[in-house]
């Protein structure tokens, strides 16, 4: 997040104020919690939830990369509004199916069950050929997002940089 | 008479800019170098290190700002999250097309101007290059040959530093080079069964690149990071940041000016002695004199500064003859084997086929040529973008490196045509009020010509190489502008009639005035020109030097 951010989100949040009471380990550790947090709430809690038990599931590994946090930075900063109603509104499925197949909401539903409906679903999207549906829209910035993440460039020894050039080295 | 406020006046810090700036200063000329954008700091603006979980998107981009300010540039190469500070606003620096007939005007304001977001290759270009208007009978005829350029293409090359391997092509000309890079497993395969197949005819090599392999002149060898357009904190690519401009300021000479837009030059009589410039932030305007003036502003906005100063243009050739490489055409193709083996590291380079169209023989259907870059590679956590399967599955997906497969990618020349002009727009001016361009520039028949002959031989070459699934290039041609190779705009030529500059980059009208950028080329090859640029910057300041020591101008 920008200084600029940080700080238009502090105002918002009215947390400017008690900034000097802070010590430097906590500005820290609200720093890095302010940059885990989007500008602007473009989601409800619950469908940020529902992003964040999904990527998981997708990615095992994406809540610890935080991938939720990216997602709905990308869904309030970089979609159009446009995009991000059809986007949410296409998540509602998933409490749709869940609820046929289980009788709760897809973040209350086991762990077993959510498999099940993403599976399901990722075999009809992809056997429709369908990229522009919402949920190949959810794995994109899923894989995206861990692959970009310092959890996820370390996990796939794409950072640190090498540093040096071998164009014929042992896989 | 009071003395003029300095020896020379530079305008533009850029490729060629910086080239003049250091010339000029080195032969002891008291430089003034006007920018029209903001200073540069590497320790603070070089960010080619940042990773991704840094940036706001993550390397897509703040694609909101960008289509509100960026919408033009956002198209170039090299444009992404982070190098876009080294393009223009498009809102502030507006020009006009018709609206059938789009070109890109990528454009750099900023001192080290467009040599920090260069591609970086450079190649030498050869009388096969200089002679082609004559022998085609298209245009005019360039006054120089090689030999009027070769030493300065030596002189360039050993200050810059170019890695490349040296050819034997007299049509590609061997240059001062430092080690090459190393091209990958499946290249080395790719250059042996080409060299089998055709023999000299058609070459593979690896591409000829101002990134350092070795130290040189105290700037450190590349270290293989990636992002060259971002910066580069160890000096290891050619900038005028990096290079020209800390040579000319350590002769003390040297006076650097960023935020002075030039609004236009002014004359007394024949010879041009002020430079009427805006101040980019206060909007102060005012002159500055020389005995000297360098355009270096890029092709196009030294034909702007020429058309809205009214001078310099006896020929009405100032804007015409706009020409660009045309790109896009070119094939892929996958290999089995070498699933051991990957690559390592991010190479800043990739390889180069010369042109070999017309070279020895005719083709039927077009003149000139175009030259192939591409290289090859295996895949990577993309490839899961768009991949079926969650889960564990999906996740082992991300360390698969998928086949190697390898492409090859056109640049091909296109001709002067005097309809291809930019003029001054009647009302269209930019942030600071100075008349904007409107520009009309299209293909013609012989560019698209060479576009389609390119998918044709891209795949001959994977053929001869042994790859599978060949698929030719669905593009169709790039966009007018887009390869940022725009030139031709005052060219060089032998008559004061249809042409503006003679064989020293002087203008035939204003003799104290030399434009060295794009602009002056009177054919556009299908190398890439920035080498040649430089080389004949540093041609004409010795020349203007050596002029002004026998007071002739």
């Amino acid at each position: 997040m920008e200084r600029r951010e940080l700080i238009r989100w502090l105002v918002a949040t009215a947390g400017l104020q008690s900034l000097n009471a802070l010590g430097a380990a906590d500005l820290i550790a609200l720093g890095r919690d302010v940059h885990r947090r989007p500008l602007h709430r473009a989601i409800s809690p619950r469908v940020e939830r529902t992003v964040a038990v999904a990527a998981e599931r997708i990615l095992p590994g994406a809540t610890e990369a935080n991938v939720g946090a990216f997602i709905e930075k990308m869904l309030a900063d970089w979609h159009t509004d446009a995009e991000r109603e059809w986007f949410v509104g296409g998540l509602a499925d998933l409490d749709t199916r869940c609820r046929a197949r289980a009788q709760h909401d897809f973040v209350d539903c086991s762990e077993a069950d959510q498999v099940a409906v993403l599976t399901a679903l990722d075999d009809e999207v992809f056997a429709a050929g369908a990229k522009d549906h919402w949920f190949a829209r959810l794995k994109y910035l899923t894989v995206y997002g861990y692959c970009t993440s310092e959890v996820g460039m370390r996990a796939l020894h794409l950072y640190p940089a090498p540093w040096r050039y071998d164009g014929c080295a042992p896989v | 008479m009071t003395p003029p406020d300095f020896d020379a006046i530079v305008v533009g810090s850029g490729m060629t800019g910086g080239w003049a700036a250091k010339e000029l200063t080195e032969l002891g000329l008291r430089t003034l170098v006007l920018e029209a954008g903001r200073p540069i700091i590497p320790e603070q603006d070089y960010v080619e290190h940042k990773p991704p979980w840094e940036m706001p998107f993550r390397g897509l981009g703040d694609r909101r700002a960008l289509a509100a300010r960026q919408p033009v540039q956002s198209h170039s190469a090299s444009f992404d999250e982070l190098s876009h500070v080294f393009w223009t606003d498009d809102a502030d620096n507006p020009y006009s097309t018709p609206s059938d007939r789009p070109f890109f005007w990528f454009r750099a304001r900023q001192v080290g101007g467009k040599s920090i977001i260069w591609g970086r290759q450079v190649y030498r270009w050869s009388d096969l290059d200089f002679a082609a208007n004559l022998r085609d009978g298209i245009a005019v005829d360039w006054p120089i040959r090689y030999a009027d350029i070769a030493p300065w293409y030596d002189h360039v090359e050993r200050f810059i530093g170019v890695s490349g391997q040296s050819e034997g092509l007299a049509h590609l000309p061997d240059g001062q080079f430092l080690p090459p890079m190393a091209l990958n497993c499946v290249e080395q395969h790719v250059q042996r069964r080409i060299a089998d197949q055709f023999g000299r005819a058609r070459v593979l090599t690896i591409g000829r690149v101002a990134n350092l392999t070795v130290q040189h002149n105290g700037r450190a060898p590349c270290h293989y990071c990636g992002p060259c357009q971002r910066g580069c904190i160890t000096r290891s690519y050619f900038s005028s940041v990096n290079a020209t401009l800390p040579a000319a300021q350590a002769t003390g000479r040297l006076t650097l000016r960023p935020f002075n837009i030039v609004k236009r030059l002014i004359m007394t009589g024949n010879r041009v002695t002020g430079v009427h410039v805006i101040d980019a932030k206060t909007r102060a305007e005012r002159v500055y004199s020389a005995r000297v003036i360098f355009l270096c502003a890029s092709a196009l906005e030294s034909a702007r500064i020429l058309l809205n100063s009214g001078i310099g243009n006896s020929s009405d050739q100032v804007g015409r003859n706009i020409m660009d490489h045309i790109k896009w055409g070119g094939a892929s193709g996958v290999f089995d084997g070498w699933t051991d083996r990957r690559t390592i590291g991010e190479r800043p380079n990739g390889i180069y086929v010369p042109r070999f169209r017309n070279v020895t023989s005719r083709h039927p259907d077009f003149i000139r040529g175009y030259g192939f870059q591409g290289g090859a590679g295996r895949g990577g956590w993309q490839a899961a973008l768009h991949a079926p399967g969650i889960g564990a599955a999906l996740k082992a997906r991300l360390s698969d490196l998928g086949p190697w497969s390898m492409s090859f990618g056109g640049f091909g020349e296109m001709l002067p045509r005097e309809k291809n002009r930019a003029t001054l727009h009647p009302t269209l001016v930019d942030a600071w009020g100075i008349p904007s361009l409107h520009i009309e520039c299209q293909w013609s028949e012989n560019e698209l010509a060479i576009h389609r002959d390119m998918n044709v031989t891209a795949a001959e070459l994977l053929e001869a190489a042994g790859a599978k699934n060949i698929e030719p290039s669905t593009s169709g041609p790039s966009t007018p502008g887009g390869t940022n190779h725009e030139m031709g705009t005052a060219r060089m030529g032998r008559d004061p009639k249809t042409s503006v500059l003679n064989r020293w980059n002087q203008s035939w009208d204003v003799p104290n005035l030399f434009l060295t950028d794009g602009a002056a080329m009177t054919s556009s090859s299908c190398q890439n020109p920035s080498l040649t640029y430089m080389a004949l910057t540093a041609r004409a300041c010795h020349y203007a030097v050596e002029q002004l020591k026998r007071r002739d101008l």
